[in-house]
């Protein structure tokens, strides 16, 4: 049994007493937050394995990822109905180790935004405050994990969605070096970039999840054994940036004083320069509407999803379905991920954006031999509000280059809760060298010891 | 002059047990939208895996195709929206494919050519969409199976050269085990595209036709297309670059409506694929998976087992057949008998189970010991047809078939001797009759020692014993007519008698010391100008019997010397198989008027007794080969042969052993090849007009007889014959180019030739226009297809040695 996760969680649904005071709870946030798009425990506990570390654990999972028996919308018109015959490699694993699924999370719309306010299904609120968004893609999990109504979440990263909900809602996040967890049963957006990942309440509780889910699996040809060096640096150096970053106050002021706290507790700090920070969001938006305008062609209504009533032809079917199934911001990501691929566009275009990745991931690995790790803040900002008081689409965009240019480069980061600005949560990321996960469970464990993360109000374990 | 360029697009179903990219079972005709799953059905989070199988038969074909092999294969995605693909992309290869640069040779017309191979590249099928009345339904069971694509350079030009490399292609992968080439079914598509341009100005604008599901299809859907693009730029016009398909109904290729701008598929590399690097055991792997390929197979079997080209043809024609070919000569059994068993009476009983061999209870053990048995004289050929028959019956070996029947022969010299001598006994003045010089009762002694053993006497040596008891040699004599068997009254030659030939040698009774007696018929009393399918028959039929009457030493034929290269050629075609001698002779003069006649008969007579099994002419003191006479003028040493380097006297015959030589069925048939063909010399000034009329007049084969390798006017005007071949080519009418002069007719020399060639024109190599006009008489009639008989007559290298 994992030692992560208090015993309480694993007791949760042996007695109807234990089970109602769980599902009052969930429905006491539930009414505020809106994290999940369903929440069906009993469905769950048909499908648990009952034996293993996790047994009796429930968990939310982000609706991008197929969970047998479950609906899987990606918070899509166009996927609404959809009930999923199979179930992810990742979750499965955690089912066989007899965790229980209880629902599925909101998200933007098949992953494409930074607070879940583009999901076609449902508004989420950030459990910290009701007028500010969860982050996103994952807001859900992580606003479902924050509220404590999940002690672990499944969500995925493709250019910053499992890292950035995570550092609003103040719960870790991590995504694992690309390939290390299998894609298999997780809805396609960009798939060179993104991975199924975790948003936990504390440290161990990720570093033991992790263990469970990773590994090569047979369904996806991508996915890598999982093989890290195994060293050990007992004085790990933590490279910092420099300069103007362009943060928010709270997150500036938070970004310094983590800093300060890793060099009191002995862990030295450099700067570092990493240039190629300026060309990562186009390069990221490039890549990622490129490939999320092949992933997305399937939905047209012809096999499963939303179809129109009548069509002429199948043309028209495949129009009108699309047209009124999918969100502004899906559109336009297809429509500019259309764009660059056209023939006799690519060079200008999708092939630059790869050789600009090429030039991170080594502008990374030239990092990587002056430091053993690179804190960087998260997201610019802190939780911004719902609406036209928070972040437009394209600010969003510009603000993801410290998460996505990890994507790119495919390297393990970690968001962990840094600290609470002005009442609400700040989050910093650690990266470190592909396959040297450990190296982030160990600096983050220090630092977890001395700052434990802050739970929002009106977080209550004594239900339990 | 024109320049034709196709280039063809195949996509084959590779015969994997399951889908490329998932576990679906890859199989057809089942209950639609039963072999799918989330991942062939495109549901959302699915990923492809490569299945290790499609990969291994793709690196397969792509080094059959002798391509530059790929050590780092990346997948892309082809997108494009259609209801039937279910991504709405289909996983291929764009930039990397599995195999590049790669060749295939075919032979056509006897040359090889080297048809270049662009890419071997490994993708997906779509499903099938059928459009019932209101609805559009969809059928998902093909979607995801593993699709080989192959690329051609445009270095084919026309239609039947395209025919024979789909053929030769299809042919390959069923022996690499990778396709089963079903084309009606679509397991292996054909795309052809088809550009014409002036000679030397490079490629035109490219037409693609599609829906050619068939290699005659893609033959006339070429030559169709070839000559619609011809008749656009003749009239000035310009070709449309533009996708059409073959219309079977109509005959004729007809534009497909399809969206006006150009297709971007967007390629990019797939994402959820990482590119395939084959180490060293993969691609040692594929290369154990190699097969000997059909060609040189062919090749081999030619040179190693002296098969003709029809044999080997047929022989190699499947994978499976081949190997029981070559178990068979494993086990010790003769490659050329093995070979015509094969193709004579096996195929027989296959074709009739409609079955392979190697699925039918007869095995290349069975076989060796047929042919053992009937090697060691334990049977004869009657008995191995039945026990043959029998195995495919009643599933049994040999021995238990033949012992169960008591079909075993006699061979034992002294049984045989002392069954003979009971049976001269008993028919003492059949004997006495014999002796007198009447060899007719000879034949029925046979049949009382066969009626004696109830036919299991060995017949050639019962015959041998026979005859050695009896002291006696039989030569038959069958004279056809002509001046060696006329008379000279008045200043003229009068059409002779056999009795004219008996009497050069009354009462003659011995041979070079050989005991002889011959036996003459007269077949015909015509000069030899005023032969007939009818004389030709009744000498056929007459060698037949003679040669299945078993008494007969040798046979010698007396003829006429005008259409004497005719008749020794026709008779060499069916008989070279021969067991006996066959001789020809002729004389330029009558009897008597000098001592032509009767030494050319003397020689030939001798010949019989002294000489090999074989057919040959015989005149004066020489021996000529029956193929390839040429009769160049009157008087001694008038003959000669042509392109024989070494004279040809015996070998396989293209007669199957089972042929009718019923003489009413020969008429019929002589009369059938003579009625559709033609022998046309062609010379300055021949118009095409002519010919197109002879053509409307039922002519189905001309002999063309070009000038010096292989040439003729092809130049448009009406003194050429291009618009004969065209016009003939279109109705299916056969070319077969001989030469007016000696030497080889291969149309590899001049840019005409090229142009003939091109048009369908069938070089016919060293045959003379004689020789090639019998062989084309006897290919009629003994194929049932008009393609069979068109390849016995391409066949004619082999039997000529140059
Ligand atoms: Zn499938």
């Amino acid at each position: 049994m994992v030692k992560s996760i208090s015993t309480e969680w694993k007791e949760i649904f042996r007695s109807s007493e234990k089970k109602n005071n769980y599902l009052e709870y969930v429905s006491r946030w539930e009414e505020k937050i809106g994290a999940f798009l369903e929440f069906n425990p009993d469905l769950g506990l048909k499908l648990a394995s009952g034996k293993g570390v996790f047994e009796g654990v429930p968990f939310a999972v982000k609706d991008n990822l197929a969970v047998e028996t479950f609906h899987l919308t990606c918070g899509s018109r166009i996927l609404k109905n959809f009930l999923c015959p199979y179930t992810a490699t990742a979750v499965k694993k955690l089912i066989d180790e007899g965790a229980v699924v209880v629902g599925k999370t909101n998200m933007d719309e098949f992953g494409m935004g930074s607070s879940t306010d583009n999901s076609a299904l449902k508004t989420t609120s950030n459990p910290w405050d009701l007028n500010r968004v969860t982050g996103g893609s994952s807001g859900g999990s992580a606003a479902a994990v924050a509220a404590g109504l999940v002690p672990f979440a499944l969500g995925t990263d493709t250019g910053g969605s499992i890292r950035q909900p995570a550092a609003f809602c103040g719960v870790y996040g991590f995504k694992p070096t690309y390939g290390v967890v299998s894609r298999y049963g997780l809805v396609a957006y960009a798939s060179s970039l993104e991975t199924v990942g975790v948003l936990a309440k504390n440290i161990s509780a990720v570093r033991e999840i992790f263990e469970v889910i990773r590994g090569e699996d047979p369904m996806d040809h991508t996915s890598l054994e999982y093989t890290p060096s195994g060293k050990i640096i007992s004085e790990p150096v933590l490279g910092v940036l420099g300069g103007d970053l362009g943060l928010d106050e709270e997150t500036e002021r938070s970004y310094r004083k983590t800093i300060d706290r890793l060099n009191k507790l002995g862990f030295p700090t450099i700067e570092i320069d990493l240039p190629t920070m300026e060309y990562v969001v186009p390069s990221y938006y490039t890549i990622a509407m490129a490939e999320a305008s092949a992933n997305l062609a399937r939905y047209d209504g012809i096999r499963y999803g939303y179809r129109p009533e009548f069509s002429e032809n199948p043309d028209e079917l495949v129009k009108t379905a699309r047209n009124r199934g999918f969100g502004d911001e899906v559109k336009l990501r297809i429509l500019i991920g259309t764009y660059v691929l056209r023939s006799g566009f690519q060079e200008q275009y999708y092939v630059r954006a790869q050789k600009i990745r090429t030039a991170i991931r080594e502008d990374f690995a030239r990092v990587f031999s002056e430091v053993d790790i690179i804190l960087m803040p998260v997201f610019p900002v802190i939780a911004f509000k719902h609406g036209s008081e928070g972040l437009d689409q394209f600010q969003q965009k510009l603000a993801d280059k410290f998460t996505s240019s990890v994507n790119l480069a495919g390297l393990p980061a970690l968001a962990f809760p840094a600290s609470v600005e002005g009442g609400l949560p700040v989050g910093m990321q650690f990266i470190s060298p592909p396959f040297e996960e450990e190296r982030l469970f160990r600096v983050a464990e220090v630092y977890e010891r001395e700052f434990p993360p802050a739970d929002p109000p009106g977080y209550s374990a004594d239900w339990r | 002059m024109y320049q034709s360029y196709i280039g063809l697009e195949i996509h084959i179903q590779l015969l994997t047990r399951s889908k490329v990219f998932c576990g679906c079972k890859a199989s057809f005709g089942d209950e639609p939208n039963t072999n799918i799953c989330p991942v062939c059905m495109g549901y959302p989070g699915i990923l492809p895996a490569l299945n290790e199988e499609a990969i291994r038969m793709a690196y397969l074909t792509a080094l059959a195709l002798n391509c530059e092999i790929s050590r780092n294969t990346v997948f892309d995605r082809k997108n494009y929206y259609y209801p039937d693909l279910p991504k709405n992309y289909q996983i291929s290869q764009f930039g990397a494919p599995v195999g590049k640069n790669g060749y295939m040779d075919i032979e056509f017309h006897r040359r090889r050519k080297r048809i270049r191979i662009n890419e071997v590249h490994l993708e997906e099928d779509a499903g099938k969409m059928i459009h019932a009345g209101e609805v559009s339904l969809l059928d998902f069971n093909r979607t995801g199976t593993p699709l080989l694509e192959i690329v051609t350079a445009p270095d084919l030009e026309i239609g039947e050269e395209a025919e024979v490399f789909i053929q030769n292609f299809r042919k390959m992968v069923r022996y690499l085990g990778v396709c089963d080439g079903n084309m009606e079914e679509g397991s292996l598509r054909c795309d052809a595209n088809v550009s014409v341009n002036l000679r030397g100005r490079g490629l035109g604008q490219k037409v693609e036709i599609k829906n050619l599901n068939s290699s005659k299809f893609v033959r006339k859907a070429l030559n169709f297309e070839i000559e619609r693009q011809e008749e656009i730029l003749e009239r000035g016009g310009t070709v449309r670059q533009e996708t059409r398909q073959w219309n079977e109904n109509r005959d004729l290729t007809e534009a497909m409506r399809i969206k006006e701008s150009a297709q971007d598929y967007r390629y990019f590399p797939e994402p959820d694929l990482p590119p395939f690097t084959p180490d060293e055991e993969f691609l040692h792997s594929v290369s154990s998976l190699m097969v000997e390929l059909p060609l040189s197979r062919k090749k081999r079997f030619m040179e190693e087992y002296k098969l003709t080209d029809g044999q080997a043809d047929f022989i190699c024609e499947e994978r499976s057949r081949a190997d029981f070919f070559e178990q068979t000569i494993a086990l010790g059994a003769d490659p050329h008998q093995t070979a015509t068993w094969m193709s004579s009476d096996v195929k027989r009983h296959l074709n009739r189970l409609g079955t392979e061999v190697n699925e039918s209870p007869l095995t290349p053990v069975r076989l060796a010991k047929i042919l053992k048995l009937l090697k060691e004289k334990k049977i004869h050929v009657k008995i191995a047809k039945q026990v043959v028959e029998k195995v495919f019956t009643e599933d049994l070996d040999p021995e238990e078939i033949i012992r169960r029947n008591g079909w075993e022969q006699i061979t034992d010299r002294n049984e045989l001797g002392r069954i003979i001598e009971r049976v001269l006994r008993s028919y003492n003045h059949v004997m006495e009759q014999v002796h007198r010089g009447d060899s007719k009762p000879v034949g029925f002694l046979m049949g009382q020692i066969m009626k004696a053993t109830s036919g299991r006497a060995e017949p050639q040596l019962t015959q041998k014993i026979l005859w050695e008891k009896l002291s006696l040699r039989v030569v038959n004599i069958l004279s056809m007519g002509g001046a060696i068997s006329a008379t000279f009254e008045d200043g003229v030659i009068v059409p002779g008698r056999l009795g004219n030939v008996k009497d050069l040698f009354p009462d003659r009774k011995s041979f070079n010391g050989k005991r002889i007696r011959l036996e003459a018929l007269e077949l015909a009393n015509n000069l030899s100008e005023e032969i007939t399918p009818e004389d030709w028959a009744l000498l056929l039929a007459t060698i037949n019997e003679k040669l299945k009457s078993t008494d007969s030493a040798g046979i010698v034929i007396t003829h006429g010397t005008d259409t004497l290269p005719y008749t020794a050629s026709l008779v060499y075609w069916f008989f070279s198989d021969t067991e006996i001698p066959i001789v020809l002779t002729a004389s330029s003069t009558v009897p008597g008027k000098s001592p032509e006649a009767e030494e050319n008969l003397k020689n030939a007579i001798s010949s019989t007794l002294t000489g090999e099994p074989g057919v040959y002419v015989i005149l004066g003191d020489r021996s000529y080969s029956p193929v390839n006479l040429k009769f160049q003028h009157v008087g001694t040493g008038g003959f000669t042969n042509w392109n024989m380097e070494k004279p040809l006297y015996r070998g396989p015959s293209i007669v199957p052993g089972d042929f009718d030589f019923n003489r009413e069925t020969l008429k019929a048939g002589l009369e059938d090849g003579i009625n559709r063909s033609f022998i046309a010399r062609v010379f300055p000034g021949m118009k095409a007009d002519y010919l197109i009329a002879l053509i409307n007049a039922g002519v189905k084969f001309f002999i063309l007889e070009l000038y010096d390798t292989g040439t003729a006017n092809l130049r448009e005007t009406p003194y050429s014959i291009k618009n004969t071949l065209l016009y003939g080519r279109e109705r299916g009418v056969k070319f077969f180019c001989t030469s007016q002069q000696e030497g080889i007719v291969d149309f590899s020399e001049y840019i005409t030739s090229h142009e003939l060639w091109k048009e369908g024109a069938i070089p016919m190599g060293g045959l003379t226009t004689e020789s090639a006009y019998t062989k084309l008489l006897v290919s009629v009639m003994v194929s049932e297809t008009e393609e069979e008989a068109v390849r016995l007559m391409e066949s004619t290298y082999e039997s000529i040695s140059i």
